[in-house]
């Protein structure tokens, strides 16, 4: 799957939970998924299992501290997609 | 943590000694059938002593203190400094004064940011474990914020509850329900001269589930037992 390709994927997963819809379409690696997109903190979680679902990993609560910003859960399912 | 735990061992007698006069005496608060909820407690305690976590409902503000008061009489935690829970709660509403700061000092807390940063909520719940393996009780709220329906909510589930279960192999979840009688709106304080029903449910939760799937997946073991209770509560009144 190229970068493009998850990237996009990405994208429409965080659509689903995005209070700020218009932040998606400038969106980049260094957007913050609670604070630039307004995703509920506690929805944080549910972002994170659809990529697990979406891309069929599996994401450890560790790693999942670590998403903060498109970049990270970009960086996170290249590492886990291999 | 050791300082702080140093710190309440010694205030204990004052500290909880007063808190216990306020609820009963300032507050007129009361428990149905409190006799034997600690009995049922203490109890449990004793036959196994291995990690518990206690997971509460919430609807409101002092729902910690008063359940803690309502599992065991105040003296008996100022002779088991380690069964008095740890709490964990949001760094916003106790970082006004500081009063409200050396008060959840003396009482246990460990405050948290919610939906802050993810480092210092994993550092939190990294203390809550070693806390737990080293046979301390501690406290949290699987719903993540006081329910604004009153009943059991979802809606903003706290999956570090799961994650804490998970970090501690053997952990046992104490589930309580605690409600007052005039609890029919969110609000902060229960009304003076409320009486409470505590219930308590012990589950082992176990999940095939990894990774965070597997933390949510044990917080929502936690919050089905909980709505059970509820549940049973209401089919009651």
């Amino acid at each position: 799957m190229s970068q493009q390709q998850i990237f996009e994927k990405v994208i429409a997963v965080l659509k689903r939970y995005t209070k700020n819809e218009d932040a998606l379409t400038g969106v980049s690696a260094s957007t913050n998924i609670l604070e630039d997109l307004k995703v509920n903190s506690a929805r944080l979680v549910d972002v994170i299992l659809d990529f697990e679902d979406v891309f069929n990993i599996e994401i450890a609560d560790e790693d999942a501290d670590g998403v903060n910003t498109v970049g990270d859960a970009l960086q996170l399912i290249e590492a886990r997609i291999g | 943590m050791g300082v702080q735990s140093f710190v309440v061992r010694l205030a204990g007698p004052i500290t909880l000694t007063g808190i216990g006069l306020a609820m009963r005496f300032v507050y007129g608060f009361r428990f149905h059938d409190l006799r034997e909820v600690r009995r049922r407690f203490k109890a449990e305690l004793k036959v196994n002593p291995g990690p518990v976590m206690i997971a509460a409902n919430h609807l409101t503000f002092v729902d910690s203190p008063i359940l803690t008061w309502g599992l065991a009489p105040t003296w008996w935690y100022a002779l088991r400094s380690a069964k008095m829970p740890w709490n964990t709660p949001e760094r916003s509403n106790f970082a006004a004064s500081l009063i409200t700061r050396i008060v959840v000092y003396l009482f246990k807390c460990l405050p948290i940011t919610r939906g802050g940063d993810r480092k210092a909520v994993t550092l939190v719940l990294d203390k809550l474990a070693h806390l737990l393996k080293r046979g301390h009780l501690v406290l949290m709220f699987p719903e993540g914020r006081r329910s604004r329906t009153t009943r059991i909510d979802r809606t903003h589930a706290a999956h570090g509850v799961g994650r804490l279960v998970k970090a501690v192999p053997g952990t046992r979840v104490l589930c309580v329900y605690l409600r007052g009688d005039h609890q029919d709106d969110f609000s902060l304080m229960p009304v003076k001269g409320e009486t409470f029903h505590l219930a308590t449910s012990w589950l082992e939760p176990a999940t095939e589930k990894k990774g965070l799937r597997g933390s949510v997946d044990i917080t929502g073991q936690i919050l089905t037992r909980l709505e059970e209770m509820e549940a049973e509560y209401f089919n009651l009144r």
